[in-house]
């Protein structure tokens, strides 16, 4: 178990001007909340929370948060960026039990490499980036490891393909897909193409009929190209 | 190009375009994405220059998403005509963008041609935006 601390003070004044003012001073407003307690207010030195996140963890870090001098075992529940400057302007700290199991979400991390995929021209695709886990706070894993040297176009690595530690569980379908190939649209234009110069050929043999050609226009969100 | 099925109302009032982006201001498709850093309205049609520029750069590789929709009409009035008479006649469609907005978002293998084929697509739009990667830890 991590033993950094950090020290948070609560009587910060609320609103967002007196917030800007806050982070000016490098100061970072946050708030405590979790294990059926009231919610709590802080404010955190910017660059002792940030070093105290700087592990392999990362976010995931459990580390204790000292409210005036009361300790509290924590784990960073969300981060509010700036939409435009995308510096962390608040942070949510979720007071956990050592002895109770929580739920976290962990990075998930391509390793190996997809050659059976790639020497079919095909593209690897990541589907899922983080995994959300049950484990006591003691074995949080700082990553998941998808292996994609199993990935073919036929086959994807799903979710249980992913080996989790000891402890670790997770309640996401294991037939959900983690890695998968897509075929470039390039790749699946140049099959088209064969197909229709080979039925044009037996049309001019057969006489007559006329073949359609494919739209190319672009649709909306989500398109592959 | 992209234009809503059908409208409930044929013609909008211009508005005003203020603050930031209250949602869509991270990667979450993709690994990389194009920001708008100032408000603007941005065409169907340069939304479709855009999308060509870039599939055209990663020669059909990769997946794009497209996360920004042109539901604004926009009017205008025949050229040469008296003022009077009414509002004009739709034109075209347009998407309001505030500044921090996630407008497209692309998966590619190679970082480098990624980001090539979205400063292409960054040149083809009215407004500065720049290009982003999937935040990862406390610092981005």
């Amino acid at each position: 178990m991590e033993q950094t601390v950090v020290k948070a003070s609560s009587n910060r004044k609320l609103g967002s001007a007196t917030s800007r003012r806050l982070r000016r001073e490098g100061q970072l407003p946050g708030v405590l909340y979790g294990l059926g307690k009231d919610p709590v207010n802080v404010q955190v030195t910017y660059t002792e929370l940030r070093d105290a996140l700087k592990t392999d963890a990362g976010l995931n870090t459990v580390f204790h948060l000292s409210v005036d001098g009361v300790d509290d075992l924590v784990l960073v529940k969300e981060v509010q960026r700036h939409p435009v400057r995308r510096e962390v302007i608040h942070v949510d700290f979720l007071r956990i039990d050592a002895t109770q199991t929580l739920s976290v979400d962990i990075p998930i991390h391509m390793v190996g490499e997809a050659e059976e995929a790639l020497n079919a021209g095909l593209l690897v695709d990541q589907i899922l980036f983080s995994l959300t886990v049950e484990c006591s706070p003691t074995a949080i894993p700082d990553s998941l490891e998808a292996d994609i040297s199993i990935l073919t176009g036929d086959r994807n690595v799903m979710v249980g393909d992913i080996k989790l530690p000891a402890g670790v569980v997770t309640s996401v379908d294991p037939e959900d897909p983690v890695v998968s190939t897509v075929v470039p649209r390039a790749l699946v234009e140049e099959v088209v193409e064969g197909e229709e110069v080979e039925g044009e050929e037996a049309v001019a043999e057969g006489e007559g009929e006329e073949s359609a050609e494919g739209d190319d226009a672009g649709d909306g969100g989500g398109d592959q190209e | 190009m992209l234009m809503p099925k059908k409208v409930a109302h044929r013609k909008h009032h211009r508005g005003r375009t203020r603050g930031t982006a209250k949602g869509s201001t991270q990667v979450n498709f993709g690994e990389y994405g194009i920001q708008a850093v100032e408000p603007g309205w941005i065409t169907s049609r340069q939304i479709e220059a855009a999308r060509i520029a870039m599939t055209r750069h990663v020669k059909r590789g990769g997946k794009v998403w497209i996360n920004v929709f042109p539901d604004k009409p926009v009017t205008a009035k025949p050229a040469e005509t008296r003022m009077g008479s009414g509002k004009g006649n739709p034109e075209h469609w347009v998407a309001v963008v505030k500044p921090g907005r996630i407008l497209f978002e692309l998966a590619y293998p190679d970082e480098v041609i990624a980001r090539g084929a979205l400063n292409r697509a960054i040149q083809k739009l009215p407004i500065k935006a720049r290009i982003v990667t999937r935040e990862d830890g406390f610092d981005g």
